[in-house]
């Protein structure tokens, strides 16, 4: 072989080696009272923000809209219906906007956790850090107690400086795993989010700037049946499940029906634990790692 | 910002389920609306638009398709139609109007307004008005927005004049808004509470966006997709006590199987018990005279605040 192409695959190997430590991957969590499957229903309440980012027009604002004036109040109801607690991903914007039905959330004993400060992660770590602190900041004032989860893209190594104990971002296992430092430790517990269990890649159009031809517009059925798939087969393997939902998208009636059958078919299995993204987490953490919860509660303290 | 500017266009929280009302104690709002625009661009009707297939179908066929089965099921509805379509087919909008359906307007040729300056897209809206009320004897209502097929955001394209361009036209209602699922105020002006009746859309409803969409030939055919949308939100509807709304065309909905499977939802639509079947003229009235602007409209203070590193 020739001396350059050893050294790319030599490379190639090594960053693949070097992305292995980055991780660290966990085994079946034993679930309190002996629960067969977590699920986290998650909410991801932007409404307009990222299509006001991009630049969108006026309708599509309005589309967003919905999710602020109606979609994340019927979500709130589903909950209380099922007698379920949620975890509502909130860009800290959102604060300003609809306060009073995040204080709803709250009420009915949902967590409040970071969705960035107006749906982006800048660039420059002072501003990223600006955004991140704000937000925590905000969704304090509403709930009371400091935010320890985010659904971003934000660096592990910031999150965990600001307090954080978990992010819901990447899909690498369909457990919980952690997140390492450079040196290997770990930094911040994964609760996995799959784009096949997210209402937006189903019933949204132009998402992401997609073209017309791709467009996602299926009826309500479809999805029910995709996800209940998905459920059973976590339930299976005795395993976990994150639901992703946009109070624009779900908060829609017909889609709040299906939602209102599929919580009351996973309910009517025996050994399901409807929990937060918190609660999930500390359980992960203590049994995986609980120096980060000691590390948590120290920063927690300390501010 | 003052109030919320640049991010929502009513109020914070929108009416509660319990808190609706329709005339005569009725227990659920249906709103049917047929979009007669034949463009598929964004600057409105061309002559290939107007020579197409589906033009002569949707003006012929697929027209006495869709007022079959709005009759058939004793259901009226509100005609959003392009000034040029009512210049080009007089005889029949006035058959539409004549069967106690309403004529709204859709723009002077189904066009996209974005990007026409405030001059030209008033004497746009003051042309269309003049044609629709010559041909049907009574000035349009409403007023529409709709989006087209290759439209590159489904919610209808308007400019940032175009709300406050139809308060000074006089229009009672803005046909197609997003930002809920029953009529609301589109607030152009905080202070003096200055907003225009709003009639909910929502592409999920609307069949051109699930027959041969983006396009003929190459385009998904997912009619029965479209049929288990309505049946569903309808469904929800009825139970909440809200309003369901659907939007129709001729050159889709009006076609063999499609027109079978309008007519059959129809039919279970009229014969549901309690349903008030309005025009939207009728929905902007009963709105207005039961939530009026003036009470009905939540609009405290703006607490946002501005950032440097953070858009206003």
């Amino acid at each position: 072989m020739p001396q350059s192409l050893k050294e790319e695959l030599d490379a190639l190997t090594a960053v693949a080696a070097h992305n292995g430590r980055r991780f660290r991957l966990l085994q079946r969590p034993a679930w309190p009272n002996a629960a067969r499957i977590a699920v986290n229903l998650t909410v991801d309440f932007d409404a307009m923000l990222l299509r006001r980012l991009n630049n969108e027009p006026p309708m599509e604002l309005a589309k967003g809209e919905f999710g602020g004036r109606v979609g994340i109040w019927r979500l709130i109801e589903l909950f209380r219906t099922h007698g379920v607690k949620a975890t509502i991903f909130t860009p800290g914007r959102i604060c300003e906007l609809y306060p009073r039905a995040l204080a709803a959330a709250v009420r009915e004993g949902h967590e409040l956790a970071d969705h960035m400060w107006e749906h982006r992660v800048p660039k420059e770590p002072a501003v990223a850090r600006a955004h991140l602190s704000r937000t925590k900041a905000a969704l304090q004032l509403i709930s009371g107690r400091a935010p320890i989860g985010s659904r971003s893209r934000y660096p592990s190594a910031l999150l965990r400086e600001v307090g954080f104990l978990y992010n819901s971002h990447g899909a690498r296992s369909h457990l919980p795993y952690l997140v390492c430092d450079d040196d290997g430790d770990p930094a911040i517990l994964e609760l996995p989010f799959h784009f096949a269990i997210d209402d937006a890649m189903f019933f949204s159009f132009a998402w992401y700037a997609s073209a017309n031809a791709g467009q996602r517009l299926f009826d309500p059925d479809r999805v029910f049946d995709l996800w209940w798939a998905a459920f059973e087969h976590q339930y299976r393997e005795g395993g976990y499940l994150n639901i992703c939902l946009h109070p624009f998208v779900s908060g829609r009636a017909l889609r709040i029906a299906m939602l209102d059958r599929l919580i009351e078919r996973m309910r009517g299995a025996p050994g399901v634990w409807f929990a937060t993204c918190e609660e999930v987490a500390r359980h992960c953490l203590a049994q995986n790692a609980p120096g980060l919860l000691t590390a948590s509660a120290a920063a927690a303290t300390a501010e | 910002m003052p109030w919320k500017q640049g991010y929502t266009i009513s109020d914070e929280i929108s009416l509660a389920d319990a808190d609706v009302r329709w005339p005569d104690g009725k227990r659920c709002a249906v709103h049917i609306v047929v979009d007669l625009n034949l463009a598929s661009g964004p600057d409105g009707i061309t002559p290939g638009d107007l020579t197409s297939p589906a033009a002569v179908f949707a003006a012929n066929d697929g027209l006495d398709g869709l007022l079959r089965a709005l009759a058939g099921s004793g259901l009226k509805a509100t005609f959003a139609v392009p000034a040029l379509i009512a210049e080009c087919y007089p005889e029949r909008i006035r058959e539409i109007v004549g069967r106690g359906h309403e004529l709204a307007a859709h723009g002077l040729k189904g066009e996209d307004v974005s990007g026409l300056s405030r001059t030209e897209e008033a004497a746009r809206i003051k042309l269309a008005s003049e044609l629709l009320t010559a041909i049907a004897g009574e000035r349009p209502a409403g007023w529409f927005s709709l989006p087209r097929q290759t439209d590159r955001f489904a919610g209808g394209s308007i400019s940032a004049n175009t709300i406050e361009l139809l308060l000074e036209a006089r229009y009672a209602y803005m046909g197609n808004g997003l930002a809920d699922d029953l009529p609301h105020y589109w607030v152009t002006d905080v202070g003096q509470r200055r907003a225009i009746l709003t009639l909910p859309y929502y592409y999920h409803f609307d069949d051109q966006f699930f027959c041969m969409f983006p396009a003929q030939g190459t385009g998904l055919e997912n009619a029965d997709m479209l049929l288990r949308n309505w049946r569903a939100e309808f469904d929800a509807q009825y139970r909440r006590g809200r309003f369901f709304t659907m939007t129709l065309h001729p050159q889709h909905s009006g076609w063999g199987h499609r027109l079978a499977g309008l007519e059959a939802l129809l039919a279970e639509l009229g014969r549901r018990p309690q349903l008030w079947n309005a025009t939207g003229a009728e929905c902007a009235r009963h709105w207005q005279s039961a939530y009026p602007a003036a009470s009905q409209l939540g609009l405290e203070a703006s607490i946002w605040q501005d950032y440097p590193d953070s858009l206003s």
